[in-house]
């Protein structure tokens, strides 16, 4: 388990993407060598009777270059603030935080459900794991939203070399449905692969996914989103029942779970 | 000069005065994760309870403006767990440990207070009197008088560790609890517990805590917690431990000087979980600024009108 450092970090770049979403990155960020994908951020919102961190799963993180990237969508209060962010605005970061995901074996296909904003998490991780060798080929990026616009950063996606599988609620880009029935059919298509599931996005969709990993007994993790007062493990404000009983921390025991741990 | 932090509560001895509020650091461990608990001048625990409890379902906590919710519903280990897997830990760590307790009854707490007196780590016993979030017994202790001295009477009988009574702010007059616990032989009072709030989603029309009420914490709630501590200053002679908001070097002065001889941070730590380290630096320099010899001169020293 990593040590956690409160850093204090500025903005580096401020992108618009599409739908709301934004991407900022931070320099100075010395800590970015110790992240992995899965890891989070507690963001300090600036001056503001807001009284808790944000938490952002990181979404791209350069240790040579100490820059970290966080991707989100301005929905509430807090989103809202930081989408203010400026260029050179300083920025409290406490992190890296939370456990990763564990890579793949060599063989395995890497089946990647990512919805709405369980984006940035699994394009880390699809990034990392080209990056380390693995074959983009063998990497299916799901991605799901409710329109076109909501399936956001796409050349990042396009330029890894991924086969990329969009889905929409209303089919204006690429299939149409629930990213979850599209991946159903692609397991029952390729029931020779050995799978293994990702997955980030809303809780219908992470329930949805521990279902499928189950009925068709494949391995697979999820990376859950709670709000967290303190993301360091003390507040015990973020749990999530296990399937075998008891509470356990999203912050300090997850955010990653594997398939059929927590009950969604 | 360099300004001397030391305090001293029931033969005590605290390298400073800044503690960590009970529920707000858990065990010590992931605390200590960040930096060494060595600096603080006491570390509190969660609420010990006779038997593990996983506390409320989730959500809950809440956001306020300035503060928080919680209705966590004293999730711990229990006791026995605590003794097996926390106070290992808890014995190689230099800095002052205080334990808190919670019982259903004052069986409980007296059984509880019996079994940490064989721990040779505990240098105090904080007693939770008055929890808002979980409706069962002893959690109402603290807003009867007659049992908050009854409770102390019976535990300090079973337990040579020094005893804090940790009063509830949601009574008619602190200061009728406070003397009660003092004549129960408290040898100090730690104030405030947190305040009984409640949450609303005006969309959802939904209770934003499965246990509707929670405890409100944060900066919301200093001013209340200041007036009580002034009020439980003038009414009792044993120390006071100032609770309630506090979450810099000039939170922890308007405690002292209102009566507190030392403080505990709790929700503060969520936002910044190294705020001890900040505090004390600050605290440093603003006593060489003052020339303030001893952390202790500022105690009950405000000028009031």
């Amino acid at each position: 388990m990593i040590k956690p450092v409160r850093i204090l970090s500025k903005v580096l770049r401020h992108r618009k993407l599409e739908d709301n979403y934004y991407s900022l990155t931070f320099g100075d960020y010395k800590a970015a060598s110790k992240c992995k994908p899965g890891h989070f951020i507690h963001l300090k919102l600036p001056e503001s009777n807001l009284y808790f961190r944000r938490a952002m799963s990181v979404a791209s993180a350069d240790a040579e270059k100490q820059e970290l990237e966080i991707i989100f969508k301005a929905i509430g209060r807090g989103t809202k603030q930081l989408a203010q962010f400026k260029k050179n605005d300083p920025i409290d970061i406490l992190g890296p935080l939370g456990n990763c995901f564990t890579k793949p074996a060599k063989k395995e296909t890497v089946v990647i459900i990512a919805g709405g904003v369980g984006y940035p998490p699994l394009a880390y991780f699809a990034t990392e794991l080209v990056k380390s060798g693995f074959p983009a080929k063998q990497i299916h990026f799901f991605y799901g939203g409710r329109t076109s616009s909501e399936i956001v950063d796409r050349p990042r996606i396009k330029k890894l070399g991924v086969n990329f599988h969009p889905v929409t609620d209303d089919g204006s880009f690429g299939e149409k449905g629930l990213v979850t029935q599209s991946v159903e059919k692609f397991i029952q298509a390729n029931d020779d692969l050995k799978s293994k599931l990702y997955a980030c996005g809303p809780e219908p969709m992470l329930k949805a996914c521990d279902d499928l990993g189950m009925k068709y007994k494949l391995p697979g993790q999820l990376s859950l989103e709670a709000p967290m007062p303190c993301g360091i493990g003390v507040c015990l404000g973020c749990i999530v029942k296990l399937r075998d009983d008891g509470y356990v921390r999203v912050c300090k025991d997850g955010p990653v779970f594997e398939i059929g741990e927590v009950l969604l | 000069m360099k300004p001397v932090l030391s305090v001293e509560i029931a033969g005590v001895k605290f390298n400073n005065p800044i503690m960590t509020a009970s529920g707000c650091s858990g065990y010590g461990e992931e605390l200590a994760d960040i930096y060494p608990l060595s600096i603080l001048g006491a570390l509190v625990t969660k609420t010990i309870t006779p038997e593990p409890r996983e506390g409320h379902p989730p959500p809950r906590t809440a956001e306020t403006d300035s503060g928080m919710l919680n209705a966590i519903g004293l999730a711990n280990v229990g006791i026995e767990r605590f003794v097996s897997e926390k106070i290992p830990f808890l014995k190689k760590q230099t800095t002052k440990i205080i334990v808190n307790v919670g019982g259903k009854t004052i069986k409980e707490y007296v059984e509880l207070c019996a079994r940490l007196n064989d721990q040779d780590c505990i240098d105090m016993i904080e007693l939770n009197l008055g929890c808002p979030n979980v409706s069962e017994g002893g959690m109402q202790f603290g807003s009867d008088p007659k049992m908050t001295e009854r409770v102390l009477k019976e535990a300090i009988a079973v337990c040579s560790i020094p005893i804090i009574a940790k009063l509830t702010p949601n009574v008619t007059d602190v200061r009728v609890t406070a003397r009660a616990a003092e004549q129960g032989g408290a040898s100090a009072l730690s104030l405030i517990n947190t305040l009984v709030g409640m949450s609303v989603d005006h969309e959802t029309w939904q209770s934003r805590l499965t246990f509707n009420r929670g405890g409100l914490s944060g900066p919301a709630v200093k001013p209340v917690a200041l007036a009580q501590v002034d009020a439980v200053y003038s009414a009792v002679k044993i120390p006071i431990i100032g609770i309630g908001g506090i979450s810099n070097y000039a939170d922890v002065i308007e405690f002292l000087l209102v009566g507190a001889t030392a403080v505990q941070i709790g929700t503060a730590l969520f936002v910044e979980p190294d705020a001890p380290i900040l505090i004390m630096r600050e605290l440093s320099a603003y006593m060489k600024r003052k020339k303030i010899s001893h952390v202790t001169d500022m105690i009950g020293k405000i000028r009031k009108f």
